[in-house]
């Protein structure tokens, strides 16, 4: 049963398996269901960004939310001022790139908590620009009516159509993040994360790798930003201050960091969990809390990490179920 | 022959009663249907105060209403939804409603929320009563958007011409929440101080969910302003009222509903004492009908309302008053009625207080000036309807 879950070709199934549930979705979900799976696609990839600069690189970031904002203002303005949506978005993830490079720099000198707390600067003044500099941002009102893009002629104006635009954009860049993941970078970041000195010693360059890290988790973020504006369509400083930063450092946790599903997973607990505990009706974020705490309790290591366990734990009881056999086997032998 | 004829008669006599009767089953069936009634707002976060009262004016309405047979013999049916004070969850949970073909939507009362949902609603065709206040919500064009209370440039007028003509203020200071309610607030106050050349001396912004106003009340005293004007969230305002009693100001403190609304009394204790205002609503009101209504809340709930609890009520019996006139449950002939329309209380008890709305949903009603006496709020006038 364990080698079969763990097969390759069950891999593959389950993997089409999703990929036929996200495309036959919009055929039996109205506005609202489709609206709540774009939304956990795109937070996805919000949390896919920031686990390539926690969980693969294991620098805390509280800034993840702040870079989706400057992603999502980047697009909003620019599509607004009538610029095709993927000038916007390109210019979206290169600013985060930028800004994430520089902000890196610190990341150089303190690490940990004393990291987490220059981020979480970082983040509250990215929310002060956008509340108080009205004449770019238009202040505490934010943007409204931001235009859903028009490919070629395809107008995804509607939330059917959309909601493909999101799912074909968040797939290509799944798969550039899993490329990252899988390449020498991807291997150099682990290496930061497990041992710096010894990635040093190794001839890593962890300066040069720390800071790409941290410039391609937050570019990685202002792509979920510039899919985020056209989703919501209304968004406002707010939308973005603290809480957003440290609901992604959740998702990211509670899914399994340096991971590549645990993000997907993460998301789907923060954006989809609350909404079905809502049955539970004023209990529903209580019950939510607890659903947490007991998951950091038993597995600090994430749903993710709590599938390894169990795959690993029946695999470790065959193992020994067979090493009893051969004993029992080789001293029936002995006993001859 | 005969017999072929009586046949044919009673066949289609048989048929007509069949389609009448149908008909008429299909029709009760419809009257009997219970009124999916929606109601998105905040249940947590920050504005969970002001929720809560909304939500709870609204349940005391649907049961009041329920308990006499419904609207046109169809019962209503309420589902509240939690926005978490939130204007992404507040966008998204309106959407859900939407997809269900609501006939009128409740709420929220957080004006960025309002700002954010309304163009889903105006989408859908499907009128919103909300408890926003912000200025900007009915200048957007919407057809469906109707408020519960005065929007802020019909509010901040009538409390200009008190510091004018009540207070003789030359010089003011304005304490303010930096959200969407406390810029659109202060951005009225400025226009029309200076409409009354009033001048401003301090200008404080401040955060939503701030603890500490030491240092604001610091800068506000070194103004030496005639009166300040105080335009933050109940929690907010309790904890400046606090600050500003412990610092000593005997400088006039003047607020608009907020300031002078029962959670802020309850919070602030004594500090409230002395603060006077412009009230939109009040629980305190001397009209027969609000008091019974309050008392009726606070047996209901074993709390005071406020404001807030008010306009969840009314906004219930504008559907019932508004469905009874067209006789239909029609959307689009709710909104384009109701544009207009002037609901008395001797027509329909439950609105309290005579209310006319106009083209853009805005509401006018009369309303007070008020003082916190003794920790209770005193009606000290009541100003007329603006279009009187």
């Amino acid at each position: 049963m364990i080698d079969f879950l763990t097969s390759r070709g069950f891999k593959i199934f389950f993997a089409l398996f999703i990929a036929a549930l996200l495309i036959t979705a919009p055929f039996y979900l109205r506005n609202f269901g489709l609206y709540l799976i774009a939304m956990w696609l795109v937070i996805s990839v919000a949390a896919l960004g920031l686990n390539l600069t926690l969980g693969y690189a294991g620098q805390v970031s509280m800034a993840q939310g702040a870079f989706v904002g400057i992603g999502a203002y980047v697009t909003g303005l620019m599509t607004l001022a009538g610029v095709p949506w993927p000038v916007a978005f390109l210019c979206s993830g290169l600013l985060c790139f930028v800004i994430g490079w520089v902000l890196g720099y610190p990341a150089l000198r303190v690490q940990h908590h004393y990291l987490a707390f220059v981020t979480l600067a970082f983040s509250t003044l990215v929310f002060l620009l956008m509340r108080n500099e009205e004449w770019l941002t238009k202040g505490i009102y934010g943007l409204t009516d931001v235009p859903r893009p028009i490919l070629f002629g395809w107008n995804t104006g509607k939330a059917f159509d959309f909601y493909f635009f999101v799912l074909g954009v968040v797939t290509l860049l799944s798969l550039g993040v899993w490329w990252i993941i899988r390449s020498p970078w991807g291997r150099a970041f682990v290496a930061l994360r497990e041992n710096p000195v010894r990635a040093l010693s190794l001839g890593v360059d962890t300066r040069r790798y720390t800071l790409m890290a941290f410039a391609m988790g937050s570019a990685i973020g202002g792509f979920a930003g510039a899919l985020y504006a056209p989703l919501v369509q209304f968004f406002e400083p707010n939308s973005f201050a603290l809480p957003l930063s440290l609901n992604l450092l959740l998702m990211v946790i509670v899914g399994g960091g340096g991971t590549f599903f645990g993000p997907f997973i993460g998301a789907a607990t923060a954006v989809l969990l609350p909404e079905w505990l809502r049955i539970a009706q004023g209990y529903y974020l209580i019950i939510y809390a607890i659903v947490v705490m007991v998951l950091m309790l038993f597995c600090p290591t994430g749903i993710m990490g709590l599938g390894d366990r169990f795959i690993s734990h029946f695999r470790q009881k065959r193992i020994s179920a067979e090493r009893a056999e051969k004993a029992k086997d080789m001293s029936q032998q002995e006993g001859k | 022959m005969i017999t072929t004829q009586l046949n044919r008669k009673t066949f289609l006599l048989a048929s007509a009663l069949l389609a009448g009767g149908l008909g008429l089953g299909l029709q009760a069936a419809q009257a009997a249907d219970p009124l999916y009634l929606p109601n998105v707002v905040e249940l947590s976060g920050p504005g969970a105060v002001s929720g809560t009262n909304w939500r709870d004016g609204i349940i005391l309405a649907v049961e009041e209403i329920n308990a006499k047979g419904g609207i046109l013999g169809r019962k209503i049916e309420l589902e509240n939804l939690d926005t978490q004070s939130d204007a992404g969850i507040s966008r998204a949970q309106m959407q859900k409603v939407l997809d269900k073909n609501p006939y009128v939507v409740l709420g929220p009362v957080f004006s960025g929320s309002v700002l954010v949902d309304m163009a889903l609603t105006s989408q859908a065709e499907v009128p919103e009563i909300m408890g926003g206040e912000a200025a900007a919500i009915t200048q957007k064009g919407s057809k469906y958007i109707f408020r519960t209370a005065f929007g802020q440039q019909s509010s901040i007028p009538k409390l200009a011409n008190y510091f004018r003509d009540g207070l003789k203020a030359k010089t003011v200071a304005v304490v303010w929440v930096n959200n969407d309610f406390g810029k659109g607030g202060r951005d009225n106050f400025i226009k029309e101080m200076a409409a009354r050349d009033i001048k401003v001396v301090a200008d404080i912004s401040t955060e939503s969910g701030q603890a500490d106003f030491s240092a604001d009340v610091v800068k506000v005293k070194g103004a030496n302003a005639d009166a300040i004007f105080v335009y933050t969230n109940e929690e907010e305002s309790a904890r400046f009222l606090k600050e500003a009693r412990k610092q000593g100001i005997k400088t006039p403190l003047i607020g608009e509903t907020t300031l002078l609304g029962q959670k802020v009394i309850d919070l602030a204790g004594d500090a409230a004492n002395g603060v006077k205002g412009h009230v939109g609503l009040s629980a305190d009101a001397p009209i027969p009908a609000v008091q019974e209504f309050a008392k009726k809340f606070k047996a209901r709930f074993n709390y005071v309302n406020d404001h807030n609890g008010i306009k969840g009520y009314i906004a219930v019996y504008m559907i019932k008053a508004v469905t009874e006139k067209t006789g239909k449950f029609d959307s689009k002939l709710f909104a384009s009625t109701l544009h207009g329309m002037t609901i008395k209380p001797e027509q329909e008890p439950g609105i309290l207080m005579e209310a006319t709305w106009d083209a853009n949903g805005d509401i006018d009603r009369a309303s007070f000036l008020a003082e916190i006496v003794d920790n209770k709020q005193k009606i000290v006038e009541i100003l007329p309807k603006l279009n009187k």
